[in-house]
């Protein structure tokens, strides 16, 4: 008896005093319980065992307790379990004598036993609540066996559908789908459960209205290893809206591209990040370059490598701002040309977020016209104040002959007699008009010299860049003539002057060596600076034209309106301007020329450079 | 097998060239860079990042691998430089690092000569007294400018995700991000 795995314990007579007990019942009642009273005694025993042994002994009944729970062992954490089982027991003469204890330790089961309902009671809350789930959420869910009848759906189908509850769901779900894609979503499906792969794909499924509308089905299987799977879940989402809507971006996305892909300039869009992530047709043919070469910010490569820095900057600027970016740049084409662009840029917000549209247009001829116009503009410009300081000249010089006229008047007035009296009014006539030139050559030089006053500030002007200005503006002119300009211009004066009245005489003297070419011969013209040995600054203008003929070559007298070539367009105010502009600073002109040869003008500016 | 000499009457210069290449390419091995922005899968904690940085720079400064990483809640963006098949493999490495995901390359290009010379990593540490101190790392607003050696197009990417990583930061105009070329 000892041997047993289970306690045994003999409760002998109605005081049921311990007689035998085992190693294990020990354990539970105390190793000194041997020949006391159960109820002195109870060790670990429970309560509700001892409360019912006097009933089992006046009944003489078997009695069966299970899964009583007894206080943990000293030094133990969990309480142990077990089942009780007391067996009257009589002597030889057949007179209950006592019970059989039995304690058979099933604390492993039961906790077995308990962890099973927890999990019975987890899985039938986890059930509850994937049926909530699954009946609630807005998507349709199902099961399909191995041969592809569906054997499940949640009610989401039936409601979509409008099929009645008890619907053959078998049968009736193949039908429900767009004839276009009935096909192929069977196919898919079998070759999906074939493989034991799950699958994803959209088609069009019939509502209760009658309506197809799109879905997206997926699915995986439920793998238990080794077998193959027997069944797949799924759910089907509703996508008609996105699908309809990404539908209409990708057409409305295709329409845009083809128009931007027809369009002759270049046409980009970048991310809100400033990556540029679509480059036109006509981009890559301008450039020469492929999308990938170009890359999301090789636009800048193409620009003149002095704007390059600039350009990026603004980039940046516009967008960590969100402005508008916009610049005139140079364009590298793919023959190595660069022409002028309008980059513009703008952020708008489309669809799926912001992004960067921009253009860039060839402005190369509006700026080309620009230019032109520009020079036009300058050369109007100086024949106004050319014009300007004429008039000024004109009336100042003018003065001299009126005062003389008038001295001249007054002294024949003194000295003659007039008798006829008519002859005295056209006297007095004469003095009025004489008066009245006067006050109009003193009206005219004032007024220009109080407009040129406000106007003409003298500055330290830089020769050599004036004569470059000078000759851009006689570009055409030179173009034109096959003229030949040759520049020696070291060291380069740096001289005080009006600019304006500089590039007058500049301008008179250049374009005078152009204008009296000879008929035979391309202009061939030199301009030509150097210092006197008295540190004079000296420049010399030399053609080969026509020539003229000169009186006094050493202070030659270049009178108004003197024309030396009659066939040739002039006012014959040019020389005449330059003379009186060099001498008004204090310098002089000197010229020698040959008929037929050339001619050269020297002019003397007289002042030595004031910055140096 | 290179043929050198000329018992064909080939002109030796061609094979010469060749050689010389060759000797190049073995004692100066050609360089790229290579630029991706990519999405942390969680937000990195300091710890992570400091991980990051003391594995990177180990490894990078073994490797012969330079360059610049911004992080920024969650937003990753980094550009490095090193020999050819170096940096492929490092970007290929990098691209399957499970921590962060859509890398997207946007410069693979060859470069003749390095733009930085060290790597390192700029970010916000949430407890930045732990960091200043550290080799190789830098506070964004710290952040010296883009290199005046990287073509204009290479710089001004870099700015944009320095600014898509970081925002914008008012205390550091543009300005000064792009140098501009002396007149030629
Ligand atoms: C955003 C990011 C940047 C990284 N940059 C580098 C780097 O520059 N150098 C490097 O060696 N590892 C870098 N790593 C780590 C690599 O992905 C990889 O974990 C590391 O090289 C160790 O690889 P191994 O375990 O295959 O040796 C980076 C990881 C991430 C997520």
């Amino acid at each position: 008896m000892r041997q047993l795995s289970a306690g045994v314990a003999t409760l002998e007579g109605a005081e049921l005093r311990y007689g035998f007990v085992n190693t294990q019942l020990r354990a539970l009642v105390g190793e000194q319980a041997e020949g006391q009273r159960v109820i002195d005694q109870p060790g670990r025993l429970p309560a509700s065992l001892l409360a019912i042994l006097p009933q089992v002994y006046a009944n003489g009944v078997p009695y069966v307790a299970k899964a009583c729970v007894c206080t943990p062992q000293l030094g133990e954490q969990a309480a142990q379990c077990f089942d009780f089982a007391l067996d009257p027991y009589h002597d030889e003469q057949g007179n209950l004598s006592g019970l059989l204890l039995l304690a058979v330790d099933v604390s492993e089961q039961e906790h077995a036993r308990q962890q099973s309902h927890e999990l019975v009671t987890k899985t039938r809350q986890l059930d509850a609540r994937l049926r909530v789930l699954t009946e609630t959420a807005p998507l349709i869910t199902y099961t399909m066996d191995a041969q592809g009848h569906y054997t499940y759906a949640s009610p989401q189908w039936y409601r979509f559908t409008g099929q009645n509850p008890v619907a053959d769901l078998a049968a009736a779900w193949p039908l429900l789908i767009h004839p276009d894609d009935r096909l192929r979503v069977l196919y898919e499906a079998e070759t999906a459960r074939r493989q034991g792969t799950g699958w994803n794909y959209e088609y069009r499924l019939r509502r209760f209205d009658g309506e197809y509308r799109w879905m997206l089905s997926r699915s995986l299987p439920e793998v238990h290893l080794p077998d193959a799977p027997a069944y797949w879940h799924g759910a089907l989402t509703e996508i008609h809206l996105q699908r309809e809507l990404s539908e209409a971006r990708r057409r409305g996305e295709a329409e845009v591209r083809f128009l931007a892909d027809s369009i002759p300039e270049l046409i980009w869009t970048a991310t809100a990040e400033g990556l540029i992530d679509y480059y036109n047709q006509y981009t890559t043919e301008y450039s020469g370059l492929t999308k990938d070469e170009l890359g999301p910010t090789g636009w800048v490569g193409l620009l003149y490598p002095e704007e390059q820095a600039e350009a990026a900057r603004g980039w940046v600027r516009s967008i960590a701002s969100g402005a508008p970016f916009e610049g005139e740049y140079h364009l590298r084409r793919h023959d190595g040309t660069y022409r002028w662009h309008v980059i513009r840029a703008q952020r708008l917000a489309d669809g799926s977020g912001l992004r960067w549209f921009g253009t860039c247009t060839d402005v190369e001829n509006q700026y080309r016209l620009r230019q032109v116009l520009q020079t036009q503009y300058d050369e109007l410009a100086r024949a106004h104040h050319d014009l300007d300081t004429f008039v000024y000249a004109a009336s100042h010089d003018l003065r001299q002959p009126s005062l003389n006229l008038r001295g001249l008047f007054e002294e024949l007035r003194r000295t003659a007699t007039f008798t006829d009296p008519e002859q005295g009014l056209l006297l007095s006539m004469f003095d009025q008009a004489l008066g009245q030139l006067d006050t109009t050559l003193l009206d005219l030089a004032t007024t220009v010299r109080t407009q040129r006053q406000q106007q003409e500030p003298t500055e330290s002007i830089d020769v050599e860049l004036l004569v470059e200005e000078v000759l851009l503006g006689l570009h055409a002119k030179i173009v034109q003539s096959q003229a030949r300009v040759e520049l020696q211009l070291c060291p380069v004066p740096v001289l005080v002057y009006s600019r304006a009245n500089l590039r007058s005489v500049l301008h008179n003297l250049l374009s005078n060596a152009l204008k009296f070419a000879h008929p035979e011969r391309p202009p061939h013209v030199v301009v030509h600076s150097y210092l006197t040995p008295d540190g004079q600054p000296v420049l010399q203008v030399q053609d080969n034209g026509l020539g003229m003929a000169l009186d006094n070559p050493g202070s030659p007298q270049f009178r108004l309106f003197a024309r030396q070539h009659a066939h040739i367009d002039g006012t014959g105010v040019g020389l005449y301007l330059v003379q009186r502009i060099v001498s008004s600073q204090g310098g002089r002109i000197e010229v020698a020329s040959t008929v037929g040869q050339g001619t050269t003008f020297t002019i003397y500016w007289t002042q030595a450079s004031p910055s140096a | 097998m290179v043929m050198l000499g000329g018992a064909t009457g080939t002109p030796p210069s061609k094979p010469k060239r060749l050689l010389v290449r060759i000797v190049l390419i073995i004692y100066y091995p050609s360089m790229k860079h290579i630029l991706y922005i990519s999405r942390a899968v969680r937000p990195l904690t300091d710890e992570d990042l400091q991980q990051l940085l003391d594995q990177s720079r180990r490894d990078n400064a073994r490797h012969g691998i330079t360059g610049i990483l911004f992080y920024s809640h969650g937003n990753i963006a980094q550009l490095f430089e090193g020999e050819d098949g170096i940096a492929d493999n490092l970007f290929k490495r990098i691209s399957v690092d499970g921590r962060h995901t859509h890398v997207i390359k946007h410069i693979d290009k060859p470069i003749t000569a390095r733009s930085f010379n060290e790597w390192s990593m700029a970010f916000h540490p949430l407890e930045p007294s732990g960091f200043t101190a550290l080799q190789g790392f830098v506070l964004p607003h710290h952040m010296p400018p883009t290199p005046t050696s990287l073509a204009i197009a290479d710089a001004l990417l870099v700015e944009l995700v320095r600014l898509a990583v970081f925002g914008p930061d008012p205390s550091t105009p543009y300005q000064q991000a792009f140098p501009t070329l002396p007149r030629s």
